[in-house]
């Protein structure tokens, strides 16, 4: 897609939008809420015409959207996907025989005459997925697929999707589920206000803001007594700020400064006859760099 | 997509409408019961009428469940058929459903189309069930010969009724809202129609536009066949009285409906809530 611009009563959802997906990608878009991802989704869908700009999709495109209601609740799933197959053109054997096929696919075989009004979150989700697969789309769009959606009823959804994108289906993952994108997506874009401000690999994102924060635990030798975070400050000197953590006890939140290593800190703290039980970052690498590039002023 | 791939997709709409319609088991029953009721209710109020001041058909003179039968046969069919029409984007719109057959190589006019067509294809089941167990009911007189001319006329109104309801879904569609609307006009619709009673008690002005009103042709048309037994004679008249008016109002429906839609185009807003 190159220069996509759509406006919303002179506001700018789509501010000029350059994106490409290749064939067995799994391209993820990050985004506060506004920023112009479903837009984006419903351009490429064809359901919302852009103001200016061109899209170039080498095949079909299939859309799994972010609502719950896309079903017609009171049929079976089968009943529901021979429609869509039918809308797709094709007749009623073949949509039938397409239908069970992807009811197959996404595991819903022993649900294929159950009405969709009884079908779980979940199940609606692969329901969804199923439906897009009528049609054996080079391109899937996903809208916020996992977002109401258990972890485990997230996890499926993730692997029924690396499947397809393993057969070659390119995959445009809009979601604010940011820590999902590990080990999942290939390359994530990052949209805000209608703009594209980061495409690239995920550590190539979790590297734009390195964590400064980390939750620590922090012993002093003395069991009954913890440490003060008013004592580990002299310890640490100018090398980090601490102050008391969100449990109390020996919980801290250590502030390295923008750029700087943990080493020095915890070398600081170890002169100083204290132990370090236990770090971690205080937000996720990818929530960190989320709000960094939602905070950056607008190119 | 061509337009006879499109056509082959309205069966695909009748048939997704059969199955949630035969879903609802208890309402179709209790339309049943409603129309029973309805029937009861007015064989009541015509021991009330006089007779003599029922119009005559085909020299005949009618009893008031005979002459109501059929006014409220047809009346049923224009409140769910305008009903059906107008309201079909806009179910979609509540269900949540129509950006998924947005997303489908399926055009607005075949979406709207298909979703009135179990309607359509049933009116003439539902007038021939209605009108027989009525007879049998109260033991009403009606020509069998009058069945076919009565099926032409009423397919020469359906165009009329579905402009009206294009025309209201249109304005659905922009304003989200007008249902209170489409009741308030499909009565006055039949309040000048002599479903209920005869045009001749109505004051002369609302006489001069009852008979410009394509239902009250209809009606009187269907009276004529079924019950004067003019079989085909009088049905031709009545059909080139229709046919511009039916032309019009489905000219100015869809030039509604398209200027609705390409505004919700313009605005992105078709598939919203």
């Amino acid at each position: 897609m190159r220069g996509l611009v759509r406006r919303f009563d002179s506001k700018p959802a789509l501010a000029g939008v350059d994106l490409g997906i290749l064939p067995g990608e799994i391209h993820a878009l990050l985004g506060p809420n506004g920023a112009g991802k479903t837009t984006l989704i419903r351009v490429l869908a064809g359901l919302v015409d852009p103001d200016a700009g061109s899209v170039e999709v080498s095949g079909s495109v299939g859309l799994v959207p972010s609502g719950d209601r896309t079903f017609y609740l009171r049929i079976s799933g089968l009943e529901n996907l021979v429609f869509f197959g039918r809308l797709h053109g094709l007749r009623l054997r073949a949509a039938r025989a397409r239908a069970l096929e992807a009811l197959n696919d996404v595991g819903l075989s022993e649900a294929a005459r159950l009405a969709v009004g009884k079908y779980s979150h979940g199940m609606q989700k692969r329901l969804s997925v199923a439906r897009a697969l009528l049609v054996d789309p080079s391109v899937l769009l996903v809208d916020e697929a996992t977002h109401d959606l258990d972890p485990e009823g997230a996890r499926q959804i993730r692997a029924l999707i690396g499947e397809l994108a393993g057969r070659g289906t390119a995959i445009l993952w809009t979601t604010q589920r940011v820590e999902e994108i590990r080990d999942f997506a290939h390359v994530v874009s990052f949209i805000n206000r209608g703009e594209v401000r980061f495409t690239g690999s995920v550590s190539e994102l979790i590297a734009r803001a390195p964590a400064q924060r980390y939750v620590v635990r922090i012993r002093n030798g003395h069991p009954d007594i913890p440490p003060r975070a008013e004592v580990l400050q002299q310890a640490l000197g100018s090398v980090a700020s601490v102050v008391a953590g969100p449990r109390g006890q020996d919980d801290f939140v250590l502030d390295t400064g923008s750029g700087a290593a943990l080493g020095p800190a915890v070398a600081a703290l170890a002169r100083g006859g204290y132990e370090l039980m236990a770090c971690r970052p205080e937000r996720a690498e990818i929530e960190e760099a989320f709000l960094a590039l939602t905070d950056e002023a607008p190119s | 997509m061509s337009a006879t791939g499109e056509l082959a997709k309205v069966p695909a709409f009748v048939r997704r409408d059969f199955r949630i319609a035969i879903s609802y088991r208890a309402g179709v029953f209790g339309g049943l019961l409603g129309l029973a009721a309805h029937a009861l209710v007015f064989s009541f109020v015509g021991k009330l009428v006089d007779p003599a001041r029922l119009p005559e058909f085909g020299g005949t003179r009618v009893t008031y469940m005979e002459f109501a039968t059929i006014g409220i046969a047809l009346n049923m069919v224009v409140v769910l058929l305008l009903a059906q029409v107008a309201t079909a984007i806009r179910s979609e719109q509540m269900l949540g459903t129509l950006e998924s057959l947005l997303a489908t190589p399926t055009r607005v006019g075949t979406i709207q189309a298909g979703s009135a067509a179990l309607a359509v294809i049933s009116i003439p089941l539902r007038l021939a069930l209605f009108i027989t167990v009525l007879a049998i009911i109260f033991g009403l007189d009606f020509h069998a010969g009058g069945i076919l001319p009565s099926a032409v006329l009423v397919l020469a109104f359906v165009p009329f009724l579905w402009g009206i309801g294009l025309l209201a879904a249109g304005a659905i569609l922009t304003f989200r809202r007008g249902v209170g609307a489409l009741t308030a006009g499909t009565a006055a619709l039949s309040l000048v129609s002599g479903a209920f009673f005869p045009l001749s008690v109505l004051p002369a002005w609302l006489q001069t536009i009852a008979n410009a009103n394509p239902l009250a042709i209809t009606i009187d048309g269907l009276r004529e066949a079924l019950i004067g037994g003019s079989a085909w004679a009088s049905i031709g008249s009545d059909v080139i009285e229709l046919a511009p008016l039916s032309i019009v109002a489905m000219a100015v429906g869809v030039m509604a409906f398209r200027l609705a839609l390409a505004r919700e185009r313009r605005n992105g807003t078709l598939g919203l809530y």
